[in-house]
C-alpha cells in the first residue's frame, strides 16, 4: 500500500518536474530563452539609441541601464557579436547595418504595443512605457504585421514618437523642444519624452497630449508659461525640454469656436466638428458607429443623478456616454439651451 | 463527416460547420437588424418560436434559429445578435459578420426601426456591402405613425436596390409580403443590385489594386471587394480567414455545387 | 480546380503598401460615407410631421433619470416588485403546501396499508415527494409573480436607464455600467446573468461582471429571504405594513448584494484584475408597450417552468438523501445528526448552526432546495401537515430550534453571498474557459459569506445587546 503510494507520488513528482509544457524544466528553460532574448533585444535598444544622439554605447553604458553585472553584460555583447548585428570598436560599441534593422524592429513592436495599449485598451500615458518594455520581446513578427494592420498602420506612438516601418527604416521626428519655440505663436505638440519617469509625470499633471495645440505665453529664465485649451501651466525648463512641438499645418487644422460635447449645458445642441485626435482605435471606430460623425446634429438629453454619463439624441436615437468619451467629441455649439427649451 | 449540402445551395457545408442544422431545408436565411427594432418579433412571428428578448443592446447573446414553410420550400431563419454596426470588434459584430461572410445565406433579412431608419440604414448599408441577396424589413410602422413619421418604402426600396417591405411584427401585418420577397431572394428569381457607397479616388485605386490579387488567390470569391476593404482596414480576423486559407475554401464551395441528393444530408450540430 | 497563383502572403503585403498610401483618416472616411449615405437615403424617403412621441419619451425619462428622482424612484420600483410578490405569494404557497402534504399523508397511508416495506414508502413519500413538494409550494408562487412582473419592467425598456443612472458608481469600481444589466439577468438566473455578461466588450470588465454575478440574489435564493422577511421582520410590525417592511428588508439586501458587487469590482479592479475603466457607451432605446399575453407565457413557460424544474431535478434526488441520512443509523446515531454534529461548530461560530451548512452543501446543485432541506432536517418525522403557515414555521425555528435575529440576519448574508450553484458555476467555466477564474468564482462568494457572517456574528456576541 504505502509502495504504492509512494511511486505514484515519484510520478506525480516526475510529471512536475519534466512535463513538456507545464513542466518545471520546460517552464525555466522557457524563462532563460526569455530572458536571454530581452537582455539582448534591451542591449541593441540601447546601442541604437546612443547611435541617435551620435555617441558610441560602452559596456559601462550598458551596465548603467541594463543593471547588470559586468560579466552578464561581456556576455551578452559577445553573443550579439556572433549574431552580426554589433562590432566593436575602440571609441565603443557599433550597430551593423543588420543589427540596426533588428534594434528597430524591437523599437516597433515596443511602439506599436503602446499604441495598442493606448488605443484599445484606454491605458493611460504613464503606464504604457512599462507595459510595452515586456511585451516587446515576446511578440513574434506576424503579431506584429497584424497588429500594425489592426491599428490601421499608424505613423506615430502615443508620445508622438515615429514608429519603425517593417522594412527597419524610420522618419526623423521634425520636431524642437519646447524651450526653443518662440512667445506667442502657435505650436503642435509633436512628441512627449516618457522618461524619466518624473519628468513624464509633471507633463501628464498639465493634461498635454500629443497632436495638441500649445501657445507659449510667458518666457522667463527657469520656466515658461503655456496656454492650451485646457487652461494656462506653468512649466519648468527641464520639463518643456521633453516636450518637442512643430508648427501647426493646415491639414492639422482643428475646427476653430469648438467646444466639447462634454461641456455642453442640458437641453443644449451642436454639431459634430470631428473626435479629438487622441481618441484612436476602439473607442474611436465605437463614437464613429454610433453616428458622431462630422456634421452631425447633437442634443444633450438627459442627465443623472452623478452627472455622469449622459445621454444624447443623435440621429433620432439617445445614447448615454461617459464624460471621458463625451470629451473627445468637438462640437461646434448651435443654440442656446434656453432656445432649446422653447423649441417644439 | 458527411457535410453535403442541400439542393441549390452550394455553401451549406459551411453552414453545418457553423453549427447550424441545415437538414431538410432548401434555404437559409439571417436575420440582422439594430438591437431593439422588434427583430425577435419578426423572428417569432415568423418561425413560431416565442423567445424572450429583452429591450437592450446585444441581449441575444446565443444565436436562435427556427424553420418556416412557403410555397413548398422549407426555410432555415438563422437570428443573428442585434448590432449597430458590423464594423467594431466586439463579440456580437463580429459573429453576425461572420455568419454573414462565411456562411453565405441565400437570403439576409435586415429589420430596420421605421422610427429611427436613419441610424438603422448604416447597418443596411453594411450588410449590401457583404452580401447582394438581401430583404429590408421597415419594422414598427405603426409606432412612426403614431411619432408623425412616413416612410416611403416603395423609394427606399428603388434607392437601395433590394426589396424593402414594410411590417408591424407584432400584429403580423406585412409578414406574408415579407416572406415572399424573401421567397424571391432566397431563389435568384429576384434580381437585385444594391446601392453602395461610392469610395473616394484613391481608395477606390487602393481597392481596384487589390481586387485582382485577391481574385487571383480565391477566383470566384463573392463580395471581393468588401474583403479589399477589410483588408485595407486591418480587419484581423479578415487578415486570419486569408491566411488560413477559409477564403479561398468559401470561393471553391462557389465554384463547385454540391451533389443534389438531398436525403445524403447529415448536419455537423453544435460546432460552432 | 483552384488556380491559386497568388499567395495569400502576397495579398496582404500587397493591401498594407496600398494602406500606406492612404490617408491616415481613411477609416473615419468609411464610417462617415456610409452614415451621409444613409442620411440622404431618409431624407429622401423618411417625411416627419410633428415629434409628439419623442417629446413624450423624452418627458418620462426626465423623471426616471433625473438628478433627484432617478435613484428613488429605481428603489421604489424594486420595492414594489417585490412586494407585489410578496404579498401575492403568501396564500397560494400555503395552499400549496396543504394540498401537496394531503397527498403525502394519504398517500403513504395507501403504501402501509398494501403492504409496501417502510423504507419504501419512507423514501418515495418521505423522502423524494416530500422534496419536490416543499420546492415547489415555496418556489412556485413567488416566481410565478415576480418573473412577469420583472419582465414587464424590463420590456417597457427601463433597466437601460438602470444602468445609465449606475454608471457613475461601477465606473468608480473600474467596471461596466452594463454590469447592471447583466446584474438584472441574474435576479432570475444567476447561470444566465453570467452568459449576458457576452454584452460587454472589454475582457477585464466582463469577468469581473461574472466573478460578481452570485451577488444578486437569484431567484432560487429569493424564497428563502422572503420567508426570513416574513417571519422575522414583518411580524415585528402590525399586519397593515408587514410586507411593506418584508419588502424593504429584502430590497436592503439586494442593496448589500449592490454595495457587495461593488465593492468586490473595486477590489479586483485595484488587484488581480488591474486595468482602466474602458469606452462606456448606451443605446437608452424608446419606451415600449409591453405586450402582456407573450410576457406572461414566456416568463410563466420559457422562465418559471424551466427553473421550478431543474429545481425539481436536483430536489427529488435531495430529499431522497436526506431520508436516508435521517433513517440509516450508524452506532445508534442517525447520519444526519452525526454530519450536523460535524458541521455544528463551524456553523455557531458564524452565527447559523450546522443543519443550515448541511443544507447549503446538499443545495450545492440547486440553491432552490435550500429552504426545503433546512425545514426536512429540522422536522425530521414529524407531520407536514402541522406546518404550512410561516407563523408555524416560525415557531419550528424559534421555540424549537433556538433561532435568533442573529441566526436570521446571518442566514440572509450567508444566502446572497455564498458560492453559486453548480450550474452557474458551469456557465462560469464555460464562459471563460479557465479553471482559475472558475475557482475564484466559486470560493471567493463563499469565503466572503463565511467572514462577514462571522464577523456579524462575534460582533453582536460581544456587543452587549
Amino acid at each position: 500500500m504505502s509502495a504504492l503510494g509512494l511511486g505514484m507520488a515519484a510520478a506525480l513528482l516526475a510529471a512536475l518536474v519534466a512535463a513538456p509544457k507545464f513542466g518545471l524544466v520546460a517552464r525555466w528553460k522557457r524563462h532563460r530563452a526569455y530572458r536571454a532574448k530581452s537582455r539582448s533585444e534591451d542591449a541593441l535598444k540601447h546601442i541604437l539609441a546612443w547611435q541617435h544622439r551620435s555617441k558610441l554605447a560602452t559596456l559601462e553604458s550598458l551596465a548603467g541601464t541594463t543593471g547588470l553585472r559586468p560579466a552578464a553584460v561581456l556576455r551578452v555583447v559577445a553573443g550579439l557579436q556572433t549574431a552580426g548585428w554589433v562590432e566593436s570598436g575602440a571609441g565603443g560599441i557599433a550597430l551593423t547595418a543588420s543589427g540596426e534593422r533588428r534594434a528597430l524592429q524591437v523599437v516597433r513592436a515596443h511602439r506599436l504595443w503602446e499604441r495598442h495599449l493606448s488605443d484599445d485598451a484606454n491605458m493611460p500615458m504613464g503606464k504604457l512605457h512599462q507595459a510595452a518594455e515586456r511585451a516587446e520581446h515576446s511578440l513574434s513578427r506576424e503579431e506584429v504585421a497584424r497588429l500594425d494592420a489592426h491599428l490601421g498602420h499608424p505613423q506615430h506612438d502615443p508620445h508622438g514618437d515615429p514608429i519603425p516601418r517593417p522594412d527597419g527604416t524610420i522618419s526623423a521626428l521634425e520636431a524642437v523642444s519646447l524651450n526653443e519655440w518662440p512667445v506667442g505663436r502657435p505650436a503642435l505638440i509633436a512628441h512627449l519624452e516618457d522618461e524619466p519617469q518624473a519628468v513624464f509625470r509633471r507633463i501628464l499633471l498639465a493634461n498635454l497630449r500629443p497632436m495638441q495645440v500649445v501657445n507659449v505665453a510667458e518666457s522667463e529664465p527657469n520656466h515658461l508659461v503655456i496656454e492650451t485649451d485646457g487652461g494656462r501651466h506653468r512649466i519648468e525648463r527641464s520639463v518643456a525640454a521633453n516636450i518637442h512641438v512643430r508648427e501647426v499645418r493646415p491639414q492639422d487644422a482643428l475646427p476653430s469656436e469648438r467646444t466639447r460635447l462634454a461641456d455642453l449645458a442640458q437641453g443644449a445642441s451642436g454639431e459634430v466638428a470631428g473626435l479629438s485626435p487622441d481618441c484612436q482605435g476602439l473607442s474611436r471606430r465605437r463614437l464613429l458607429d454610433l453616428g458622431l460623425t462630422p456634421g452631425t446634429q447633437v442634443e444633450v438629453a438627459l442627465d443623472n443623478t452623478f452627472g455622469d454619463p449622459r445621454a444624447f439624441r443623435v440621429r433620432g436615437t439617445t445614447v448615454a456616454l461617459r464624460r471621458q468619451q463625451a470629451e473627445q467629441v468637438l462640437i461646434r455649439p448651435i443654440r442656446s439651451p434656453d432656445g432649446a427649451e422653447a423649441a417644439p | 463527416m458527411n457535410t453535403e449540402a442541400c439542393d441549390g445551395c452550394p455553401a451549406h457545408a459551411q453552414l453545418a460547420e457553423m453549427g447550424v442544422d441545415i437538414a431538410n431545408c432548401d434555404h437559409v436565411v439571417a436575420l440582422a437588424g439594430n438591437p431593439n427594432t422588434g427583430k425577435s418579433s419578426v423572428f417569432n412571428a415568423l418561425t413560431g418560436l416565442r423567445q424572450h428578448v429583452g429591450n437592450w443592446t446585444g441581449k441575444t447573446v446565443t444565436r436562435a434559429e427556427g424553420a418556416f414553410g412557403y410555397g413548398g420550400k422549407r426555410y432555415k431563419l438563422v437570428d443573428l445578435p442585434g448590432t449597430y454596426s458590423l464594423l467594431s470588434a466586439s463579440q456580437d459584430e463580429e459573429i453576425s459578420r461572420n455568419f454573414l461572410l462565411f456562411g453565405q445565406p441565400d437570403c439576409t433579412v435586415v429589420v430596420v426601426d421605421a422610427t429611427a431608419l436613419e441610424r438603422n440604414l448604416n447597418l443596411v448599408l453594411q450588410v449590401l456591402e457583404i452580401t447582394d441577396r438581401a430583404v429590408v424589413c421597415v419594422n414598427l410602422m405603426d409606432e412612426a405613425k403614431r411619432k408623425g413619421i412616413d416612410v416611403d418604402v416603395r423609394s427606399l426600396s428603388r434607392d437601395l436596390g433590394v426589396p424593402a417591405v414594410p411590417t408591424v411584427a407584432r400584429t403580423k401585418e406585412g409578414l406574408a409580403e415579407l416572406v415572399a420577397s424573401v421567397a424571391g431572394v432566397a431563389s435568384g428569381e429576384t434580381k437585385t443590385s444594391p446601392s453602395r457607397v461610392a469610395p473616394p479616388a484613391e481608395v477606390r485605386e487602393a481597392i481596384d489594386g487589390l481586387v485582382p490579387l485577391i481574385r487571383g488567390m480565391a477566383p470566384g470569391l463573392p463580395s471581393a471587394r468588401w474583403v479589399a476593404l477589410r483588408l485595407l482596414d486591418g480587419d484581423h480576423k479578415v487578415r486570419e480567414a486569408l491566411l488560413s486559407g477559409e477564403l479561398a475554401g468559401l470561393a471553391d464551395r462557389q465554384r463547385q455545387p454540391a451533389p443534389v441528393d438531398a436525403s445524403k444530408i447529415k448536419a455537423i450540430a453544435g460546432a460552432q | 480546380m483552384t488556380s491559386a497563383s497568388v499567395t495569400p502572403q502576397a495579398v496582404l503585403d500587397r493591401s498594407d503598401e496600398l494602406r500606406r498610401g492612404l490617408d491616415g483618416s481613411f477609416r473615419d472616411y468609411m464610417v462617415a460615407s456610409l452614415y451621409e449615405r444613409a442620411g440622404e437615403l431618409a431624407g429622401r424617403s423618411v417625411r416627419e410631421h410633428g415629434s409628439g412621441k419623442w417629446d413624450f419619451d423624452q418627458r418620462i425619462d426626465r423623471i426616471l433619470t433625473s438628478r433627484w428622482l432617478g435613484l428613488p424612484v429605481m428603489l421604489l420600483l424594486l420595492g414594489a416588485v417585490f412586494w407585489v410578490t410578496i404579498l401575492g405569494a403568501n396564500i397560494p404557497s400555503q395552499m400549496l403546501a396543504n394540498a401537496f402534504f394531503a397527498v403525502e399523508a394519504a398517500a403513504a397511508s395507501w403504501f402501509e396499508s398494501v403492504g409496501a416495506p417502510w423504507w419504501l414508502t419512507g423514501l418515495v413519500w418521505h423522502g423524494i415527494f416530500r422534496g419536490l413538494a416543499w420546492v415547489v409550494s415555496v418556489m412556485l408562487p413567488p416566481m410565478a409573480i415576480f418573473f412577469p412582473v420583472f419582465t414587464i419592467l424590463e420590456d417597457l425598456g427601463y433597466l437601460p436607464r438602470v444602468a445609465f443612472n449606475l454608471d457613475w458608481l461601477f465606473r468608480k469600481a473600474g467596471a461596466h455600467g452594463k454590469q447592471a444589466l447583466t446584474m438584472a439577468m441574474g435576479f432570475g438566473c444567476n447561470a444566465a446573468g453570467v452568459t449576458s455578461t457576452r454584452i460587454i466588450d472589454s475582457p477585464r470588465e466582463r469577468l469581473l461582471a461574472i466573478l460578481t454575478n452570485n451577488f444578486v440574489p437569484c431567484n432560487g435564493r429569493f424564497p428563502t429571504l422572503i420567508m426570513l422577511a416574513v417571519i422575522f421582520v414583518a411580524a415585528a410590525f402590525p399586519p397593515a405594513v408587514a410586507a411593506l417592511a418584508a419588502a424593504a428588508s429584502v430590497v436592503a439586501v439586494v442593496l448589500l448584494g449592490v454595495c457587495f458587487t461593488l465593492g468586490v469590482s473595486w477590489a479586483l479592479s485595484r488587484s488581480l484584475l488591474s486595468g482602466e475603466a474602458s469606452a462606456f457607451t448606451l443605446e437608452m432605446p424608446p419606451y415600449r408597450r409591453p405586450s402582456v399575453l407573450r410576457i406572461l407565457y414566456t416568463s410563466l413557460i420559457d422562465r418559471t417552468i424551466f427553473v421550478l424544474g431543474r429545481a425539481m431535478l436536483t430536489a427529488a434526488p435531495a430529499g431522497a438523501l436526506i431520508w436516508i441520512l435521517a433513517n440509516t443509523q450508524a452506532g445508534g446515531v442517525t447520519l444526519a445528526e452525526r454530519s450536523i454534529a460535524l458541521l455544528e461548530p463551524l456553523g455557531t461560530a458564524i452565527g447559523l448552526d450546522g443543519v443550515i451548512l448541511l443544507a447549503y452543501v446538499i443545495a450545492i446543485p440547486a440553491n432552490e432546495i435550500v429552504v426545503p432541506t433546512m425545514l426536512m432536517c429540522y422536522l425530521g418525522g414529524a407531520m407536514m401537515m402541522d406546518i404550512t403557515t410561516y407563523e408555524q414555521i416560525r415557531e419550528v425555528l424559534v421555540g424549537q430550534h433556538g433561532w435568533t435575529l442573529l441566526t436570521a440576519v446571518n442566514l440572509m448574508l450567508f444566502s446572497l453571498l455564498h458560492n453559486p450553484c453548480a450550474t452557474t458555476i458551469l456557465t462560469i467555466w464555460k464562459e471563460t474557459r479557465s479553471a482559475r477564474w472558475t475557482a475564484l468564482g466559486a470560493l471567493m462568494p463563499l469565503g466572503l459569506a463565511f467572514l462577514v457572517c462571522l464577523a456579524t456574528a462575534q460582533a453582536v456576541r460581544l456587543l452587549p445587546l
